[in-house]
């Protein structure tokens, strides 16, 4: 970076000397654009729902289409308990893979190994959900002795497949910004390889580690399609609530199966459009909170060196 | 190699990629058109417009498969027209048709009143062409009744068993086994469910039961329902099985219990029935292709494609044997 | 801890690893498992006669649009991030807007779409309404790959051309684009593979179930792989084996670009020295 100029000053002198910085500019900024009118077009949208039910969208509990009575808890809850389901799944699977990959693996395999696993990440979602709902949810009711297999478990099931690579890589590279001198050092101390991972390198790539577990959630979150095909999409809390084994309805799962029924304009529509003003907020700030822990630690990290 | 030659190398490799891409998508795009546009000579005197005309149609996921089979069916019998076929639901049927989005909306039930408001509020006059008949069928296990001892209800009779005021088999008839019913419904929103309520719940404001399990589709209540003892639900006509038990239904007490076949459902004496449209605003002109694929449909071809998919010909077309 | 009771530790560390790609051979297999009952001919078949051809070339459509969106937005606001940015506030806030809109979910994406860019902007249901929604998917994964890119680009490299009295703009153009061309185009391609599956940012903005051909204006509708594979096993209940071919034509679709982009990558860092 040796001739980058600092301050809005030269900000401003080099925009007159140099024009094509202010097309540049243009393109770097159409993400902050196009969030904010996504954020205007669908609060707008949404807008209704929310004045006709007040909290009542949120807390309400009753998503009825027939009778016009739109109360998203059940959705929201629905999309919870699936997270959640992934998550527990997903974590413990996903971190001790990370450490695998990058502290024990010989270094030969690692980026076949790794290229793999980023391979995860590409299949499409409806292939995820085509899967699930041909091959996983048949051995979930099998297994379970119930009749249909299209429930939160095997949503969590699928979601947990699909969120593990995101926190592979992430994870992956927190593990591998942890600098060699740390465990040099430890190793010289005389302790073992695994002393080493227990004590320096987890403890320092430790909230690396829980942010690249919120971005999986929040990419599971907002996952659609492949959930909707097996979650079983019943717009109920299930009996018991931590019940796994009855069919749930994701707030994203809704929104994609009603759209094409909802009139434009309807209060139907106004709110399908307030469930996705909540899961942009929601994985906004979920995304944010990752984003800030992992600068927050490259910082101290930079300090450190 | 020297780091020019290898950026060199780069640059080329890249507009070459982006070319060669640009390349099969257009090959790709002439191929296609030629091999679906086909011949457009006319050979007739007639006003022949419509020969290379474009409709488009929306609307209820229950007529899709039909409209599908149907517009696939007619764009290759006639190879200049283009209909193109979106999903949706009624609703959106309805409101693209008084939007004027479409040219042909699809709906599995009557328009409601404010949909007829809005309609005349627009000036557009809804027009519903019916290409099919559609029953719903309560189905129970073979554990409650058989073929030798069926089980007839009555419209209120299967309301008191869906809200849950009968909760054992031996309440809704004696002789019938003293086990718990398990009730099996489909998701708010299902058209199949909106009719079934309708003409079961409905009159007698009863709500579904809240233990009753909820399943997203025909074939999946149909499962449920082979499966589980005691259990009784709702499948629409094209659904039924042979490991279900079909109940016969009766309007009301004194009238007579109609088991559902195609003679009775076409002559209206099974009680839980309904048409399927397809809606134009106003008659179409006739002639044009709007008019045409509404008479395909309901043509001897059409008719064909309504039966393969499930639902039942429209009897006055083709009568019922 | 003695060398063998931690050699037995770490076969244990070794399962989920194993897991994780028991899963993905698990998925191949049975995704390939349906590769002899494909009909090959139905790849070049009009979806009149129960062909695939115009989801196929409708899908391609749709990405090479996208991607003629995002390419030059993601790669020239990458350039802005990396080469002219002053460290400041309004910098930082652009990264997080682009880390947020990377994480705004696909179907969010569709709504926005479908409200802005078919009724706001009145282009109704069409491939170009599609190519603006994916791209907005698209932008962030070109702008990051790219930035990457060109910070790998050896900081002598420009400083010899800035040496030499070229301008800053003259630098970019002919020394680190060009440098840092394979990873932009890794990032592109990689950004194509992301999006080439995506059903819920097209499901309510630019596809149709079934139409004569190819869209003949961006105006037009158009059908895509994905959409109908969604529509046939949800609103149509087709049963999974009828639509097989059409999972399986995505798969092979969506893995061959990614493993063409990870491929592109590996060769390229082999061939650029500076590039570790």
């Amino acid at each position: 970076m040796g001739f980058r100029k600092r301050g809005m000053s030269h900000f401003l002198k080099r925009l007159k000397a140099e024009p094509v910085e202010v097309i540049l500019f243009l393109c770097a900024s159409s993400s902050i654009i196009f969030l904010f009118l996504m954020l205007l077009f669908i609060a707008k949208e949404g807008a209704q729902a929310f004045l006709t039910f007040g909290i009542n969208f949120i807390i309400g509990s009753v998503w009825e289409t027939n009778l016009d009575l739109y109360g998203a808890f059940p959705l929201i809850y629905g999309s919870l308990m699936v997270v959640a389901g992934a998550v527990v799944i997903a974590v413990p699977l996903g971190v001790v893979t990370a450490i695998f990959i990058a502290e024990v693996l010989p270094f030969s395999f690692r980026d076949l190994i790794k290229s793999l696993i980023e391979l995860l990440a590409s299949v499409p979602s409806i292939i995820y959900g085509f899967v699930g709902l041909l091959f996983i949810a048949p051995q979930v009711a099998r297994l379970f002795g119930i009749s249909s297999g299209t429930v939160a478990l095997t949503a969590s099931i699928v979601l947990a497949i699909m969120s593990i690579p995101t926190i592979v890589g992430v994870s992956g590279e927190v593990i591998a910004a942890v600098p060699r001198d740390f465990k040099d050092a430890a190793l010289a101390l005389g302790a073992t390889k695994w002393q080493t991972i227990k004590s320096v390198v987890i403890p320092t790539a430790k909230s690396g580690i829980l942010a690249s577990i919120m971005l999986g959630f929040g990419r599971a979150i907002g996952e659609t399609v492949a959930v909707l095909m097996v979650a079983g999409n019943v717009a109920l809390i299930p009996t018991p609530p931590w019940n796994y084994l009855s069919p749930v309805y994701p707030l994203t799962a809704t929104i994609a199966m009603q759209m094409g029924e909802a009139a434009v304009g309807s209060l139907e529509y106004s709110a399908l459009f307030g469930l996705g003003m909540i899961l942009f907020i929601v994985t906004f700030i979920v995304n944010t909170l990752a984003d800030a822990i992992v600068k927050r630690e490259s910082k101290f990290r930079s300090g450190v060196k | 190699m020297s780091k020019k030659a290898n950026k060199g190398i780069s640059t080329i490799a890249a507009i070459a990629g982006m070319l060669s891409l640009l390349i099969i998508g257009l090959v790709a795009g002439y191929y296609v058109n030629a091999i679906t546009a086909g011949n457009q000579t006319s050979e007739f005197e007639e006003d022949s417009s419509w020969r290379t005309a474009s409709i488009t149609l929306s609307g209820s996921t229950t007529v899709l498969p039909i409209a599908n089979a149907s517009a696939i069916a007619m764009m290759n019998k006639y190879s200049g027209v283009t209909i193109t076929v979106q999903g949706g639901g009624s609703g959106v049927g309805y409101s693209n048709i008084i939007d004027g989005v479409v040219d042909i909306g699809m709906a599995s039930r009557d328009p409601k009143t404010t949909e007829i408001t809005s309609a005349q509020s627009k000036g557009v006059n809804l027009w519903l062409h019916p290409i099919a008949l559609d029953a719903v069928c309560v189905v129970v296990h073979p554990s409650v009744a058989n073929s030798s001892h069926s089980l007839n209800l009555t419209l209120q009779d299967v309301g008191k068993i869906f809200a849950g005021i009968f909760t054992y088999w031996d309440e809704v008839e004696a002789g019938l086994p003293h086990q718990p019913i398990v009730i099996v419904v489909r998701e708010p929103g299902s058209g199949t469910r909106g009719t079934f309520e309708e003409y079961t719940m409905h009159p007698w404001n009863y709500n579904v039961t809240t233990s009753a399990s909820v399943q997203p589709s025909n074939p999946a209540v149909r499962t449920k329902i082979e499966t589980t003892p005691y259990s009784i639900g709702y499948v629409s006509f094209g659904f039924l099985s042979d490991s279900m038990h079909v109940v016969s239904l009766a309007k009301e007490a004194g009238k007579p219990y109609v088991y559902p076949t195609i003679s009775s459902i076409a002559k209206g004496e099974y009680p839980i029935s309904r048409y399927l449209y397809l809606i134009t605003n106003g008659q179409p002109k006739s002639g044009s292709l709007a008019d045409r694929f509404i008479d395909f449909v309901r043509s001897k071809e059409g008719q064909q494609i309504v039966e393969a998919n499930g639902y039942l010909k429209l009897p006055y077309v083709y009568p019922a044997s | 801890m003695s060398k063998v009771r931690e050699k037995v530790l770490f076969a244990f560390l070794g399962i989920p690893t194993a897991i994780c790609l028991g899963v993905f051979f698990w998925l191949a297999s049975v995704l390939l498992s349906g590769f002899g009952t494909i009909k090959w001919n139905l790849l070049t078949a009009s979806v009149l006669n129960g062909g695939y051809l115009e989801m196929i070339v409708g899908s391609a459509y749709l990405l090479l649009g996208a991607a003629g969106i995002a390419s030059p937005v993601g790669v020239l606001a990458a350039i802005y991030l990396v080469e002219y940015a002053p460290r400041g506030r309004l910098t930082r806030v652009i990264d997080q807007a682009i880390n947020n809109l990377a994480g705004v979910p696909s179907i969010v994406i569709g709504l926005f779409g479908y409200t802005f860019f078919c009724r706001q902007l009145g282009l109704g249901i069409s491939l170009a309404a599609g190519w603006f929604t994916l791209s907005l998917m698209m932008i962030p994964i070109v702008i990051r790959g790219t930035e990457e890119a060109v910070r790998m680009v050896p900081n002598a490299f420009k400083e010899a051309a800035l040496a030499l009295g070229a301008s800053k703009w003259r630098t970019v153009r002919s020394i680190t684009a060009p440098s840092a061309a394979p990873g932009i185009i890794t990032s592109i391609l990689l950004g194509i593979a992301r999006v080439a599956g995506e059903t819920a940012a097209i499901l309510f903005t630019s596809c149709v179930l079934v139409t004569r051909g190819l869209p003949k204006s961006p105006f037009e509708p158009v059908m895509a792989l994905a959409f109908n594979l969604f529509v046939k096993i949800v609103a149509l209940g087709e049963s999974p084996d009828k639509v097989f071919g059409i999972a399986f034509i995505l798969f092979l679709m969506v893995i061959s670009l990614a493993a063409a982009a990870t491929a592109f990558r590996i060769y390229y860092r082999r061939r650029q020295p500076w590039l570790k």
